[in-house]
């Protein structure tokens, strides 16, 4: 009797172990949505919440949220099991990749018949509600087919942000070109102010595109980042990394050793409190600094990228939050509706509420004081930079494009790493990114 | 059923949960990172190729990895040098002298060790800070203002060194004085009365008479520095700057997010083997005869 107890006691032992990996079952259908919680969320928490209660209000489809901050590591273990949100909201440019692989591995949902869908709820398309040029760029048709794949949601104009007290004060001038740039570094540095700081070397990517569209135009842009063959040899191109290397002479030395993800923050306050004059940011910038300690005077300042040359083009990049649908997910119809809704007056309505600005036409009236200031940027002149690097397919022992090209700043920073290294391995990597890029 | 039989069939029953539960995390894993460094897969896509060893071969090329599998082993032997003697030294003077406080300076030892990384890394971030950072403001007390940058590139290695050093210090100590205090007085006593020396004593007493203990220490603490390198250079450094403080771990990890998941499980495969045959080897070299008291 004792040792049929234990049989039992050790039977059922065993198939507690194994009740953990039963499969949910999904009679009821429920739309799962994965939404990074950026700073947005911290202003005024809730505005995914709203979201997905007013669409199951207005379509009937129940909604799971998961709203993280780490979303990369919540999600990735349960897809790399195959077992797929429906729709993700997740930029690319991000240090984990994770839509950049899914590029990649074209592992997305075709959203090109979203454009053509009705807005739940409202009689206007979607492509007639969003802004034009949103739709066109690598950055929501990452092949280059004119087909979308991901859909543009938070637009956030980068470029170059300072202290603006500081230069009522002094009297300065914001520098329209990159001489009167190096003129001004000079003059600051008298006075022991460095031109220049980043947060880290990932906030380049931003400034990097705006600088290639100054510095050669969309045709440059195009090329380069489909790495075309000796675009690095080209005047234009030469000059680009001229001017980031220059600008590593101008920075505060301090940098390099605060650019990580623990420290950055110590980096975004030397312009707050006057130990460099510029920094690359995004708008995101006001809400993330708005208890730090800034000097006397402080006023934030915004300026797209200064010329190439007297006259020419300034740019200031449109960095862009984007929306899509992994391939692998069960609610395909469902995960398009949710998408569609996204551009809904309501939707855009409790986005904008927490500064999360949508390319929606007509947007500009629900903007906030201090970002109609940012988002007036392209009025006032500077051109909107969109677009990033072609994927392509990953390749072992190259690195990502921004370990090729924005990492070694620091060492360009610090000394240890000369020009001219820099620009070899960029040539170098830049022959093996164009044999290895993805085309449809 | 005879006895014998339901006897085996029981003793059967009651591994079997530990048996499978082993297998399937822990042998069935370690059997994947060996089957999948051999192929090129992305981490969200079920296609793959197989591509045999070549995953190894630019593994031994790429200079990102040789400059993590550098400093993981610059890591390995410093770490585990300071930190064993300065907790043997400590452990020492704490048992064998009264020192006034000595039972607080053992729980003030031991505090870094329950504290969780990310804490340390948020203490450390204060006390490297450039400007007004503890450890700059108190070189500075001495003459002139001193700007170390300690998260610098060239001394980021050294920051990573001081904070695994001062993590591990109290853990170690209290071991070593568990079985320091297990050595009998009298020990002690004849050999003073023979007149040896402090430094005598604890080099032909107190050493040899702890070494089993030592021994197994030293391999588990080789293994976790690997592991904790991870950790700190994760949560202080990011890697950075350019890659300075990258360790095989880190670098094995950022190779998962470039899509490359057959890469970083070769990577993998080549930590496995370094540590296993670094803890065999150690095992190996500190064989003593075993002494007792």
């Amino acid at each position: 009797m004792k040792k049929l107890l234990a049989l039992i006691m050790s039977i059922l032992m065993v198939a507690t172990f194994f009740t953990g990996c039963r499969k949910k079952d999904n009679k009821s259908k429920v739309l799962r949505v994965a939404a990074l919680s950026s700073g947005y969320e911290a202003t005024k928490s809730g505005m995914w919440k709203e979201v997905c209660d007013a669409f199951t209000k207005q379509t009937g489809i129940e909604v799971e949220l998961t709203l993280e901050k780490n979303l990369e590591d919540v999600i990735s273990a349960s897809m790399q099991g195959g077992d797929y949100p429906d729709v993700v909201l997740l930029a690319t440019g991000r240090e984990a990749g994770l839509t950049e692989q899914f590029i990649r591995d074209k592992n997305l949902t075709d959203l090109t018949d979203v454009l053509e869908m009705t807005v739940p709820g409202e009689s206007k398309k979607v492509k007639d509600k969003i802004a034009g040029g949103f739709t066109d760029s690598v950055a929501t048709n990452p092949y280059g087919d004119g087909k979308t794949y991901l859909m543009p949601m938070f637009y956030s104009p980068c470029g170059l942000f300072y202290n603006k007290g500081l230069f009522e004060q002094k009297g300065w001038e914001v520098p329209t070109t990159w001489d009167e740039m190096w003129a001004l570094g000079d003059k600051a540095k008298k006075e022991g102010i460095y031109l220049f700081t980043y947060p880290t070397t990932g906030y380049f990517d931003a400034f990097f595109y705006a600088l290639m569209y100054s510095v050669g135009g969309a045709d440059f842009f195009d090329k380069a980042t489909h790495y075309e063959k000796d675009i690095w040899d080209s005047e234009e191109g030469k000059l680009c990394l001229d001017i980031v290397a220059k600008l590593a002479t101008y920075t505060n030395p301090k940098t390099p050793a605060q650019a990580n993800d623990q420290d950055f923050t110590k980096n975004q306050l030397m312009v707050m409190q006057n130990e460099a004059l510029f920094m690359p940011n995004g708008t995101w910038i006001v809400g993330e600094m708005q208890d730090a300690k800034a000097a006397d005077g402080f006023k934030w300042g915004m300026t797209a990228l200064p010329a190439a040359k007297k006259d020419g083009d300034r740019y200031s990049y449109t960095w862009i939050e984007q929306i899509w649908a992994p391939k692998g997910a069960e609610n395909q119809k469902e995960a398009k509706q949710f998408i569609a809704y996204m551009y809904s007056d309501k939707a855009c309505e409790i986005f904008a509420e927490r500064n999360a600005i949508q390319p929606v036409l007509n947007i500009a009236d629900k903007l906030s004081d201090d970002n109609k200031l940012f988002y007036s940027i392209y009025d006032n002149g500077a051109k909107a930079a969109m677009g990033n690097f072609a994927a392509y397919k990953s390749v072992a022992g190259l690195g990502s494009v921004a370990e090729t090209f924005f990492d070694p700043i620091n060492s360009l920073v610090s000394g240890s790493l000369k020009k001219e290294k820099w620009i070899e391995n960029i040539k170098k990597a830049n022959v093996i990114m164009r044999e290895n890029l993805i085309k449809e | 059923m005879n006895a014998v039989k339901r006897k085996n069939l029981f003793v059967f029953l009651c591994v079997a949960p530990a048996v499978v539960l082993f297998f399937i995390f822990m042998l069935y894993p370690t059997f994947s990172v060996f089957r999948m460094s051999f192929f090129e897969r992305g981490a969200y896509s079920n296609k793959e190729a197989y591509v045999a060893f070549e995953n190894f071969k630019v593994l031994l090329n790429d200079t990102r990895f040789i400059r993590a599998a550098q400093n993981t082993i610059f890591l390995i032997v410093t770490v585990t040098v300071i930190t064993m003697s300065l907790s043997l030294i400590f452990a020492y003077f704490l048992t064998r002298d009264r020192i006034f406080g000595g039972n607080f300076f053992r729980v003030v030892f031991y505090i870094p060790n329950i504290l969780s990384v990310v804490v340390i890394a948020g203490v450390f971030s204060a006390i490297y800070d450039a400007d007004n950072g503890l450890l700059n403001s108190f070189l500075s007390l001495f003459g002139k203002k001193i700007t170390v940058l300690w998260k610098g590139e060239e001394t980021v290695i050294f920051s990573l060194i001081i904070a695994l050093v001062w993590q591990a210090v109290g853990y170690y100590m209290v071991m070593y004085m568990a079985s320091m205090s297990a050595v009998p007085k009298s020990m002690y006593e004849s050999a003073s009365l023979d007149g040896a020396s402090r430094l005598y004593e604890f080099f032909k007493i107190t050493l040899p008479l702890i070494w089993t203990n030592l021994r197994t220490t030293l391999t588990f603490f080789i293994i976790s520095t690997i592991n904790m390198a991870f950790l700190f250079v994760r949560a202080m450094t990011s890697g950075g700057p350019n890659g300075a403080s990258d360790v095989v771990l880190s670098f094995m990890y950022n190779q998962k997010d470039d899509g490359l998941y057959g890469y970083s499980m070769a990577a993998g495969v080549l930590i496995f083997l370094f540590s296993f045959l670094l803890s065999f080897a150690v095992n190996r070299l500190t064989k003593r005869k075993v002494l007792q008291f």
